[in-house]
């Protein structure tokens, strides 16, 4: 058992590594179709997350005002700006491999690629929106500190998470298409069970310790404190969070790798 | 492995089974699907499900290195499925597949163009899946785009491309890989007349290279041509392995032999066969012998004995001759052989030459005997279906 553990993973990397160059070109593609076919371009990966926050911003503040340690606009922005990327990603992924059908169908190549690119697309948008966040961070005069070298390791920690769940969704809708709907669905109910636009510890009772379990409120609450609070990430809690994403990425991939030799078959 | 070769293709054995229509498309399909695999499991490797068929039965081959193989036979025979089994792309239900090296595939080449992007986009996007690195496409760019014909169209969006243009620039793409198997589906009527010729010489280049080669296709003539080896699949088994003229003759002779029909013929037909090799050139002598015996006594009388050439694979009637123009007289009874002379009088191509037993007195076939594909090539700059036999000379001045 433990040898075929090590030859999938030896053959899931050495394939990753001989089409690191498709992972790239559909990556490129992708991003390049959606600058063509749309006139905004780039500017959907601001225009998105701005307009959550303008609408959140009003009901948090005016509506219903909650107390932040920060300006509301700028804690709630380094809560929407990993969680649009977690969001869009997955969304994305969910049709990466029904979308290219005739591809799947036709050609060998490892069909990671298509979950994976669609990864790299979000975490390109996370970037260009990023932007706005250091506009904000100006505006607010919030400093930074040299808590914010430790940004790389979140964001990667996010990536593996956000991989492996690709991977699994993805795959899963190729089986069942309900699977895209349900995951709209549940998309919107996690977003409001992470500490997205409000602190989710203000739940409490039985519900709230059901929420502290959640990876995504882990790995918010790090980019919180590396960008805003100027420290690191509570240990505890952020280690937690990556054995949490390292174990999704592996299982995922290894579920993923060992299916997907049927794939063209169920598409 | 004892200085022998190795294969470079193997199929051993292998069995694929399909399901007929998706398993399932909603949860009141899926619930029940889920419950009755949980019941009885274990029926997953052997028997067939209710909605289960098999694509491959227990079908075996091997390809060596600098041979190319011919896969014929009917639609739904598992050709396609051979293919896809050698791709990786799906796995064999029993058996085992084995392809040594880089693999090449010539499939649906235009499958991974994208609409929005230009020619140039789509050569990298494309070359990118098919596995060649992106240092390899910028070298071969300026060959491809030649190749296709589109060069003036590199930087417009492929959706404005005719689809002739696409095919093309698919099809360029993929024969510019350099594999170290290759396979080929059905790709060898991409384009115009002028562009089939390339793409086939192009493939004729490819199979000299001395690698393994697996074609797939329904032009005969052109796996005639390509290949020295080919099988014959009928639903799903091999029924024919041997040359490719001889699968190629038994494929043809099972699909038209119930043709004619005036009740037992009292001649039979068993073997025919060519005294020289089945490539001449257009214009040279070709004997085919007829092997036969007559079974009723004085048969011979009503019957005569002949052959009819076709074209492949349109089957068209090109000629046919039978023994009672020549007078000649079969035996009472028995035994005998026939030799048929021929002049090839005929442009380059694969033609199928059929052994008949004709009705004198009906004036039509009376039963068809076995076949023999004899391929003709060009003796001299001619075209044309027939070879007129030219000679030229100058009048004036």
């Amino acid at each position: 058992m433990f040898a075929r553990l090590r030859d999938d993973l030896r053959s899931m990397l050495r394939e990753q590594v001989e089409y690191r160059e498709l992972l790239l070109s559909v990556t490129r593609r992708d991003l390049l179709l959606r600058y063509r076919q749309t006139v905004m371009g780039f500017g959907w990966a601001v225009f998105t997350p701005l307009l959550n926050l303008v609408v959140f911003s009003v009901v948090f503040t005016h509506v219903v005002p909650i107390q932040t340690t920060l300006p509301y606009p700028i804690y709630a922005y380094a809560g929407l700006l990993p969680w649009n990327f977690f969001a869009s990603a997955l969304r994305f992924s969910m049709t990466s491999l029904t979308n290219n059908q005739t591809l799947v169908t036709r050609v060998y190549f490892p069909r990671e690629i298509f979950p994976f690119s669609a990864v790299l697309v979000g975490l390109v948008d996370f970037v260009v929106a990023g932007t706005v966040l250091a506009g904000l961070m100006i505006y607010y005069r919030v400093g930074v500190s040299a808590s914010l070298l430790f940004l790389p390791v979140v964001i990667a920690v996010q990536l593996m998470f956000t991989a492996g769940l690709a991977l699994l969704v993805a795959m899963a809708n190729l089986y069942l298409r309900d699977v895209r709907y349900a995951f709209d669905a549940i998309l919107v109910v996690w977003m409001f069970a992470t500490s997205v636009v409000y602190p989710v510890d203000r739940v409490g009772g039985r519900l709230g310790a059901l929420l502290a379990l959640n990876p995504m409120t882990l790995i918010i609450d790090a980019y919180r404190a590396v960008l805003l609070g100027g420290e690191l990430p509570a240990p505890g809690p952020f280690t937690a969070a990556a054995l949490v994403s390292v174990a999704t990425l592996g299982i995922a991939w290894l579920v993923f790798h060992r299916a997907e030799i049927r794939f063209a078959e169920n598409v | 492995m004892g200085g022998v070769t190795a294969p470079a293709v193997i199929f051993e054995g292998v069995w694929k089974k399909y399901q007929r229509g998706r398993r399932y498309d909603s949860v009141r399909e899926l619930v029940p699907a889920l419950a009755g695999a949980l019941l009885r499991p274990g029926s997953r490797g052997g028997e067939l499900g209710r909605q289960e068929f098999w694509a491959l039965r227990d079908v075996s081959f091997a390809v060596q290195p600098g041979e190319a193989l011919g896969v014929i036979g009917p639609n739904g025979a598992g050709k396609s499925t051979i293919l896809k089994l050698l791709s990786r792309i799906i796995a064999p239900t029993r058996g085992r597949v084995d392809v040594r090296g880089r693999m090449g595939a010539l499939i649906e080449v235009a499958a991974g163009f994208h609409p929005d992007l230009t020619g140039r986009e789509n050569v990298f996007l494309q070359g990118a899946i098919m596995g060649m690195k992106r240092a390899e496409i910028v070298r071969k760019f300026a060959e491809i785009v030649e190749f296709a014909g589109v060069s003036d169209f590199v930087d417009t969006q492929v959706k404005h491309y005719s689809s002739g243009m696409q095919a093309r620039l698919g099809f360029a793409v993929a024969a510019h890989l350099d594999p170290e198997v290759l396979l080929i589906d059905e790709v060898l009527a991409v384009g115009d007349l002028a562009f089939q010729h390339k793409v086939f010489e192009r493939l004729k280049a490819m199979v000299r290279r001395e690698i393994p080669v697996v074609i797939v296709s329904h032009q005969l003539d052109r796996v005639v041509e390509l290949c020295r080896r080919a099988v014959l699949l009928t639903a799903g088994r091999v029924v024919r392995a041997g040359t490719a003229v001889e699968c190629v003759a038994a494929y043809v002779d099972g699909e038209h032999l119930a043709e004619a029909g005036h009740g037992p013929a009292p001649v039979q037909l068993h073997a025919i066969s060519e005294a020289a090799p089945a490539l001449v050139h257009s214009g040279e002598p070709l004997t085919v012998r007829l092997q036969g015996a007559v079974v009723e006594p004085a048969g011979g009388s009503q019957a005569a004995v002949g052959v009819w050439v076709r074209s492949l694979p349109s089957e068209e009637f090109v000629f046919a001759t039978h023994s009672a123009a020549f007078d000649l007289v079969l035996p009472v009874e028995g035994p005998f052989e026939v030799a048929v002379e021929l002049e090839m009088n005929l442009g380059p191509g694969a033609y199928r030459v059929q052994a008949v037993v004709w009705s004198v007195p009906a004036r039509t076939p009376w039963a068809f005997g076995p076949s023999t594909i004899v391929r003709v090539e060009r003796a001299l700059p001619a075209y044309g279906r027939a070879y007129l036999n030219p000679r030229m000379h100058l009048l004036a001045p």
